[in-house]
C-alpha cells in the first residue's frame, strides 16, 4: 500500500501502538503516586525490588487495613520467624483488583505462603467498586485478564474510566492532564517516592492520630450536619456523607433472601458467586486469613441493608467449611449499645491509631496461630469479636 | 442527533458507504440522503420533521409559480410570511408573551398572557433561511425553480447543514448537487482534516472552557475579577471552538459526500477591524443578512445617513435571529454600533489606518476586546446577570494584583494566549490548508497528535453544540 492511502491508516496504528506502550508501562515511572493507578505502581516497583525477592506473606485490602492494620507490626513479627511478610494494600481496593494482584503476586513472587485479606462487609454487596478500580489493577493486570476485569466493572460506553479496561491511553489521561497542569509538584512527589525503599513502602505504616468524637456521628443524618461543623470537617465528611444513603431512602434488607424466601438480585448473586470463585482460586499454601475490619455502627445500624453482616458470613461460611480461608470477624469489635468509640475512628470509614492498636492486640495472636503455628486449623470457625 | 457521538459516527459511516454504493443511481442516491437527513432530525424529534415538510412544500410550489405568476411579490411575501410565521411562533412567541407580561406587571395591568408550550426545533433559523433564500433568488430571477421535488426537499434539509448550517443557499447547494459528485484521495484528505480539526476544537476546547466559562456567567456573584475576565475572554474561544468545531465537522462531512459547502469561519480573532471580523465570522449568515436584508434595505445606495441605519437594522435583526432575548439584541445593537462607529469615524482617521507594526496589533487589541465585551451580552442568561459580570470588571479590578492566583489563573490565561496564537498561526499559516495538501508526513503527525487529543483532552461527556438553540 502506497504512502498516498497508508497515510490515513497510518495515524490510527501509531496511536494503537501508543496506546500499546501505556499498556506496557512506560507511563509508569510518571504516574502520579496519588493516582489510584499510582499507588499500584508504587507497591508494584517495591515488589520487584532486588531487596524483594523473597516474600512469605503478604497483606491486601482497601484503604481500611492501609489505616486499620499495623504492617509494621506483622512484619516485625515475620522477621522473628524468620519470614517476609509485606503489605499490598491499597485505597480503594475491591475484589477485582485484589484478583488481578493476587495473580501477579502467583507469578512474579510464587514463593508467597499466604496472608490477611482485609474486608469489610461493606465489600460483599457488588462484585466492584467502581469504574476507578481499574486503575488499581491496571498496573498488575494481564491482557487475558480483561474479562475477569469487566465482570466486576462493566464496560460502559456513556463512562470514559471504563474505557481503561482496553486502553493505556484512557487509564492515564487525568494522569496526563494533572501533570500538564502541576508538572514541578509531580516531579517532586516522584522525587519523594522513588527515594522510598521498597521496606518502607511494603512494611510501614500509614497512621492517622485524629477522632470523630467531636462529631457526635450515631446515624446517617448527622453525618450532613457534622460536616458543616468547619471547614476541615466539610472537607474530610461532605464526600463521605454523600455516600451514606438519603435520610428518606429506606434500607435494603437481605434477612428475607437469607432466609431462602426470595432469590437475591442479580448484581448481588454475581457479587456471591465472584467472591466464593475468587476466593477458592488462592493458590496460597496456608488458606489465606479473611479478617473483616470494624466498622462505624452508622453503616451497621443505619445505611447497609439489614443483615448486610449475616450476608457477608454466608458468603463465606461455605469457603471457611471448606478449609479455603479462615474468618476473624471484627466487625462489630468497636460497636456497643450506645453506638461506636468514636475514639477508635478517623472518619467514617477508617480506624486511627488508636483502634488500630486495639484491633491488633486481637489479632496478632490469631495471625501468629493461623501464620506461624503448624497446628493452625484449617477448619477454624469464625470468630467474632 | 449530535456530531460529538457515537451515533452520529455510526449513522455516517453507513451513510458514506451507500452513498458511495448508489453512486451510478442519482436519483435513488439523493433519495437516500433525503431519507437519512429525516432520520438525523427525526432522532431529535419526529413531530418537528412536519415542520421542514411543509415548509418545504410550501416554497417549493411558491418556487413554481412564480416564473408564471402575473403578481409574483405576492408570493415571495406568503413564503416570508410562512417561514418567519414559524420561526415567530416557535422562537420569538413566548419572549414577546413575556415581554407584554412584563410590561403590563409595570403598568399595573392585571391581565396576564399565558406562555405557549412549545419546544423550539433544532435548526429552525438555520432552514427558515434556506429555504427563504430560495423563493427570494426565484423571485429576483437569479436561480430557475426547481422542478424535482426531491433535489430542492435535500436542499433544505441535508443532514450535515441542518441544525446549525453553514447556511447554504438553494443556488449554491444545486450547483453542488447537479455536479460530478467525484470524491478524490485530495477530497478526502481535507474532509478529514475538517472534521478532525472540528473534533478538537469542539470536544477539546470548546468542552473544556466550559467549565470555565459557567460559573462566571450562570453565578456572577461569586465570581472575582480574573475569574470574570479570563471568562469572558475564554467564552470567546468557546463559542469560536463550538460553532466553528460544528461547521468544519459539517463541511467535512458534506464534502465526504460530494458536496462543497462554503467556508463559514476563517480566523475571527485575527481581525483588525468590526468589519474584517464580520467577514470572518458565521460568514454564511453575514452573507445572507447582506444579500437578503441589508441589501434589500437599500444597502448603501441610499446615502450615508440610510446607510447606517440599515447597518444598524440589520445587526440589531442578526441578533434578534441568535435567540428571543433581549440580550441578543443588545448584542447585535452593539456589534451594529461598532460598525457605525468605524464607519463614521476610525475610517475617517488617517493615523488609524497606518499600516505600522503597532496600529496593526492596536486596532487587533480594540477589536478583539469590542468582540468579547459584547459576548458578555450573547452569553449571560439574563440583562442583570451581564451587568453583574461587567461590575465584577468594574469593581474588582481595585483588587486585581490580590486576586490573581498562580492556581487557578495562570494555566487557564497560557491556555488562551495559545488559543489566541493559534488564530494567528491558522489565520496567515493556512495550516488547515497545508494540512490537506500534505503529501504524507505532517499530516500523519497532525492527526496521530489530534487522536491522542481527543482521547486524552475531551471531558467525557457529550455537550450539545452551542448554536442548537439558535
Amino acid at each position: 500500500m502506497s504512502l498516498r492511502y497508508l497515510k490515513f491508516i497510518l495515524p490510527l496504528l501509531l496511536v494503537i501502538a501508543i496506546d500499546l506502550l501505556f499498556q506496557f508501562g512506560v507511563w509508569e515511572s510518571i504516574a502520579s503516586p496519588n493516582s489510584h493507578a499510582g499507588m499500584s505502581i508504587v507497591k508494584k516497583r517495591a515488589l520487584l525490588d532486588s531487596g524483594m525477592t523473597h516474600i512469605d506473606f503478604v497483606t491486601l485490602g482497601s484503604s481500611r487495613p492501609v489505616y486499620g492494620i499495623d504492617h509494621a507490626l506483622l512484619a516485625n513479627a515475620a522477621i522473628t520467624h524468620g519470614k517476609v511478610h509485606a503489605n499490598v494494600s491499597v485505597a480503594g481496593m475491591h475484589w477485582m483488583s485484589l484478583g488481578i494482584i493476587t495473580d501477579w503476586l502467583t507469578a512474579h513472587h510464587p514463593e508467597i505462603q499466604g496472608g490477611v485479606i482485609a474486608l469489610s462487609v461493606h465489600d460483599f454487596l457488588g462484585p466492584g467498586n467502581g469504574a476507578y478500580e481499574i486503575g488499581i489493577a491496571f498496573p498488575f493486570r494481564d491482557f487475558d485478564e480483561i474479562s475477569w476485569m469487566s465482570e466486576h466493572v462493566a464496560f460502559d460506553r456513556q463512562e470514559p474510566a471504563t474505557y481503561s479496561l482496553y486502553s493505556g491511553l484512557f487509564e492515564y489521561r487525568e494522569d496526563i492532564r494533572d501533570l500538564l497542569q502541576h508538572p514541578i509538584q509531580r516531579a517532586r512527589l516522584l522525587r519523594y517516592f522513588h527515594s522510598l525503599s521498597a521496606t518502607h513502602v511494603l512494611q510501614t505504616n500509614t497512621d492517622e492520630t485524629a477522632d470523630i468524637c467531636r462529631l457526635q456521628l450515631h446515624h446517617r443524618t448527622d453525618c450532613t450536619r457534622a460536616s458543616t461543623l468547619d471547614a476541615a470537617a466539610e472537607e474530610k465528611f461532605k464526600s463521605q456523607c454523600a455516600l451514606l444513603p438519603s435520610a428518606s431512602a429506606v434500607r435494603a434488607d437481605f434477612r428475607p433472601l437469607l432466609a431462602g424466601a426470595t432469590a437475591p438480585p442479580a448484581y448481588l448473586q454475581k457479587a456471591h458467586d465472584l467472591i466464593q470463585a475468587q476466593l477458592r482460586r488462592i493458590p496460597w499454601k496456608t488458606p489465606p486469613i479473611i479478617v473483616l475490619m470494624p466498622m462505624h455502627s452508622i453503616w451497621m445500624d443505619d445505611a447497609l441493608p439489614q443483615a448486610a453482616h449475616e450476608w457477608t458470613l454466608a458468603i463465606l461460611k461455605p469457603l471457611q467449611d471448606e478449609g479455603k480461608i479462615r474468618v476473624l470477624d471484627y466487625t462489630n469489635l468497636f460497636n456497643g449499645p450506645d453506638g461506636t468509640d468514636c475514639s477508635a475512628f478517623f472518619d467514617i470509614y477508617h480506624n486511627n491509631v488508636s483502634g488500630r492498636n486495639r484491633l491488633m492486640q486481637l489479632l496478632m495472636p490469631e495471625i501468629n496461630n493461623l501464620l506461624y503455628a503448624d497446628s493452625a486449623s484449617p477448619s477454624a470457625q469464625p470468630i467474632e469479636k | 442527533m449530535l456530531f460529538n457521538s457515537l451515533h452520529f459516527v455510526i449513522f455516517f459511516l453507513i451513510v458514506l458507504a451507500l452513498n458511495q454504493c448508489l453512486r451510478p443511481f442519482t436519483t435513488l442516491q439523493k433519495s437516500m440522503l433525503l431519507l437519512a437527513s429525516y432520520y438525523f432530525y427525526g432522532q431529535w424529534h419526529w413531530e418537528y420533521l412536519l415542520l421542514i415538510w411543509f415548509s418545504t412544500i410550501v416554497d417549493y410550489l411558491i418556487g413554481l409559480q412564480l416564473p408564471r405568476s402575473t403578481n409574483p411579490k405576492r408570493l415571495v411575501i406568503i413564503s416570508v410570511i410562512v417561514n418567519l410565521g414559524f420561526l415567530g411562533i416557535f422562537k420569538y412567541a413566548n419572549w414577546l408573551i413575556a415581554s407584554l407580561n412584563g410590561s403590563a406587571a409595570a403598568l399595573g395591568a392585571s391581565w396576564y398572557i399565558t406562555p405557549i408550550d412549545l419546544l423550539l426545533p433544532v435548526g429552525i433559523s438555520f432552514y427558515t433561511f434556506q429555504s427563504l433564500s430560495y423563493t427570494i433568488d426565484v423571485y429576483r430571477g437569479v436561480l430557475q425553480p426547481r422542478r424535482k421535488l426531491l433535489d430542492y426537499a435535500l436542499a433544505v434539509s441535508f443532514f450535515p447543514q441542518l441544525e446549525a448550517g453553514p447556511i447554504v443557499r438553494a443556488r449554491e447547494f444545486f450547483i453542488e448537487l447537479d455536479g460530478p459528485k467525484n470524491v478524490g484521495m485530495v477530497d478526502v484528505q481535507r474532509a478529514l482534516v475538517l472534521i478532525a480539526f472540528g473534533f478538537v476544537k469542539k470536544m477539546v476546547f470548546a468542552d473544556s472552557l466550559a467549565g470555565y466559562v459557567d460559573p462566571v456567567f450562570d453565578h456572577p456573584e461569586t465570581a472575582h475579577f480574573w475569574d470574570t475576565l479570563l471568562g469572558i475572554y475564554a467564552f470567546a474561544f468557546q463559542i469560536y471552538c463550538d460553532f466553528s468545531g460544528y461547521t468544519d465537522i459539517a463541511i467535512g462531512c458534506a464534502l465526504l459526500l460530494g458536496i462543497r459547502f462554503p467556508q463559514n469561519f476563517n480566523y475571527p480573532y485575527i481581525a483588525e477591524s468590526l468589519q474584517d471580523f464580520w467577514r470572518r465570522w458565521h460568514m454564511t449568515l453575514s452573507r445572507w443578512l447582506r444579500d437578503y436584508l441589508y441589501i434589500a434595505l437599500g444597502g448603501n445606495r441610499l446615502g450615508e445617513a440610510r446607510t447606517l441605519a440599515n447597518l444598524m437594522i440589520t445587526m440589531l435583526l442578526g441578533g434578534l435571529w441568535h435567540g428571543a432575548s433581549w440580550n441578543f439584541v443588545i448584542w447585535g445593537g452593539l456589534h451594529g454600533s461598532y460598525l457605525v462607529f468605524e464607519r463614521v469615524v476610525l475610517q475617517r482617521l488617517p493615523f488609524w489606518q497606518s499600516a505600522a507594526l503597532s496600529m496593526h496589533a492596536l486596532r487587533w487589541l480594540l477589536t478583539f476586546h469590542l468582540v468579547c465585551f459584547a459576548w458578555i451580552f450573547f452569553r449571560a442568561k439574563t440583562l442583570a446577570a451581564s451587568t453583574a459580570v461587567i461590575g465584577n470588571l468594574l469593581y474588582g479590578i481595585t483588587n486585581a494584583v490580590q486576586d490573581f492566583s498562580r492556581d487557578h489563573h495562570l494555566g487557564l490565561a497560557l491556555l488562551l494566549a495559545g488559543l489566541i496564537l493559534t488564530q494567528f498561526i491558522g489565520g496567515y499559516g493556512h495550516i488547515k490548508q497545508r494540512l490537506s495538501e500534505d503529501r504524507g508526513g505532517w499530516f500523519i503527525v497532525a492527526m496521530t497528535l489530534i487522536l491522542l487529543m481527543l482521547i486524552l483532552f475531551t471531558p467525557g461527556k457529550n455537550i450539545p453544540f452551542i448554536y442548537f438553540q439558535f
